[in-house]
């Protein structure tokens, strides 16, 4: 059941990843998950502070109030001051890292604490963290459930926002010609990709779920340019990845999310190459 | 909708790829126990007290630093298969931590580090300094909760845990009378032991010795102009001989600390390199616990005396 658990647990974060991720590629921001995850750390500093302990989950929310903030700087950046998304990604997250640091030299230096202790989980051990009820029935890992329910929403948004997140992604002239509110739809996609990527953290780590908010999306950019295909083709890209990936890992006994953000890259590269001969 | 559709039957054909056999069969009678042990400290001790009857697997080989250990595919296979499962806690491991305590509640899982007694314990709010086999006294308290629960788990071989135990304890006794000796040949005035980061505090507060690290505990504060400073004012102050070097981090921060010193015409030098979060290779004589520390012990002892 262990590979079962951790190839669902990197799909989810894959499709999770290939859904935002292709927005965020349409709009020239998809580095703003690396962004977050470095912003969260003031968030994390200043939860312990309060709570003093280094298991609360009250980190995880300072985490995710944090990334919230980040991607609401980086909007306003971009709408109210008029600075183009990278640079605005750019400033905004390590200005936020920067406080973290000086807050952790100032007032926690002799407790470990930084991101890798006390937030990003490891894929490796999902199976091990499951949810038993009092009747003693097992549910299944927490992780799982978290980040299928996160997918549930992701598609619900999806479902009811498509057209005024897809209209403003394209072209957000034409779109607030229509009546749509722009500024509504970035926020909320923007709220959507600092919740999931925090989430996500927490269960697997960074590494993967920056690899899979970028390359999935990457790929299906090369292969189509429609929306509604580049969302298939960056889901089945990511779940390839999470399943190759695993294989990877076990084979060379090495990191699962080491190998799963691998497969991302070389699954683009394959598509990639294919693209060069087809266009030959 | 077909694009919808394609989407489905991937996650259906995901969650089949995934389903393969279940958990490991059980111990058969006679077989060894299979122990894991996060660090090598904990596998070296428990080795010594289940002697032939476990097999122990330490998932941190040398020179792993447990703050930024990161888990192989085999890692969790190890932990399933594992009969006892022996880790340091305190949070040494990290997010790792939580982890093993809900592991716990399937199969016995010791954080040897947080059932010490709290009051032996370095503290800094409620969180706690988990470097504890630095002070060797400290670290034998380790041995008896080693040793119940190989016995609650084996109770038909309790007398050879206890033997092996007490007789692991004796060698623990006689190293940390023979590191306090060693300590103390250094004269007062030069005991100040520099290295780069604080992991040394037990050490210290053991065998009377003020340590002083460049940077604090956690990996994203990075030492600052104002420390380096700080640093050489108190080396040439005191006009201490030594610094060193640790096997888990960089030493560039202690170089510019050695040059800084050579400015104001006092001349350091590097007293060596010592082991603080990992052990040395297994084939070494500092890949167990006794040599490590021996080890350690010389080399501040020679550079400072």
């Amino acid at each position: 059941m262990d590979a079962f658990w951790i190839i669902l647990t990197g799909a989810l974060v894959a499709l999770n990843g290939a859904l935002l991720g292709s927005f965020l590629l349409l709009r020239r921001m998809s580095l703003v998950g690396d962004a977050i995850s470095h912003a969260v750390l003031p968030g994390i500093v200043v939860a312990y502070l309060f709570t003093a302990s280094l298991t609360s989950p009250f980190l995880l929310l300072g985490a995710a109030l944090t990334g919230l903030a980040a991607t609401w700087i980086i909007e306003t950046l971009n709408q109210k001051a008029k600075l183009q998304h990278d640079a605005a990604i750019g400033l905004t997250f390590t200005l936020l890292f920067a406080i973290g640091v000086i807050l952790v030299a100032s007032y926690t230096g002799q407790i470990d604490l930084d991101m890798d202790c006390v937030l990003y989980g490891e894929i490796a051990y999902v199976p091990l963290d499951t949810i038993t009820l009092a009747s003693g029935l097992d549910l299944g890992p927490k992780q799982v459930w978290t980040l299928g329910s996160l997918f549930i929403g992701l598609l619900g948004l999806l479902l009811v926002g498509y057209r005024g997140l897809s209209l403003t992604t394209f072209d957000a002239g034409y779109a607030a010609a229509l009546g749509i509110n722009t500024s509504f739809w970035h926020y909320a996609l923007m709220a959507a990709v600092s919740l999931s990527t925090v989430a996500a953290f927490e269960s697997v780590g960074a590494i993967l779920v920056v690899a899979f908010l970028v390359g999935p999306a990457a790929t299906a950019f090369l292969l189509t340019r429609d929306l509604k295909w580049m969302l298939v083709i960056a889901s089945l890209a990511g779940i390839l990845s999470a399943i190759t990936g695993y294989y990877l890992a076990l084979w060379l006994d090495g990191s699962i999310s080491g190998a799963m953000a691998v497969m991302t890259g070389v699954i683009f590269a394959v598509a990639f190459v294919w693209q060069m001969w087809r266009g030959r | 909708m077909r694009p919808t559709f394609i989407l489905l039957f991937a996650i259906v054909a995901a969650l089949w790829m995934g389903c393969a056999p279940g958990p490991a069969p059980k111990r058969k009678p006679g077989e060894k126990i299979y122990i894991v042990t996060t660090t090598g400290m904990i596998a070296d001790a428990v080795q010594h007290i289940a002697g032939d009857l476990a097999t122990v697997d330490a998932l941190m080989g040398p020179g792993v630093d447990p703050h930024l250990y990161k888990a192989t595919g085999s890692d969790l296979n190890k932990l399933n298969k594992a009969d006892l499962i022996f880790y340091n806690g305190l949070h040494l491991e990290g997010k790792m931590t939580e982890v093993l305590a809900k592991l716990g509640k399937k199969k016995p899982a010791i954080g040897l580090g947080d059932k010490l007694p709290e009051a032996n314990l370095i503290n800094y709010g409620t969180a706690h300094d988990p470097h504890i086999w630095f002070d060797v006294k400290l670290w034998s308290g380790t041995l008896p909760l080693i040793a119940d629960a190989l016995k609650a788990f084996d109770a038909s071989n309790a007398i050879t845990y206890t033997t092996n135990a007490d007789n692991y304890k004796k060698e623990l006794d006689e190293l940390h009378a023979w590191v306090q000796q060693e300590m103390n040949t250094i004269p007062p005035d030069q005991r100040v032991l520099v290295t780069a980061h604080d992991a040394f505090e037990y050490f210290g507060k053991a065998y009377g010795i003020e340590v002083k690290g460049l940077q604090g505990i956690s990996t994203v504060s990075e030492y600052g102009l104002k420390d380096v400073t700080n640093m050489v004012d108190l080396l040439v102050g005191r006009k201490i001989k030594a610094v060193f070097v640790e096997s888990s981090v960089s030493d560039k921060a202690l170089k510019a600390v050695v040059e800084g010193a050579a400015d104001k015409g006092h001349t350091i030098t590097i007293g060596g390199t010592l082991f603080s979060d990992a052990m040395g290779a297994a084939d070494k004589p500092e890949g167990t616990y006794l040599g490590m520390v021996r080890y350690n012990v010389k080399t501040i002892v020679e550079a400072l005396r």
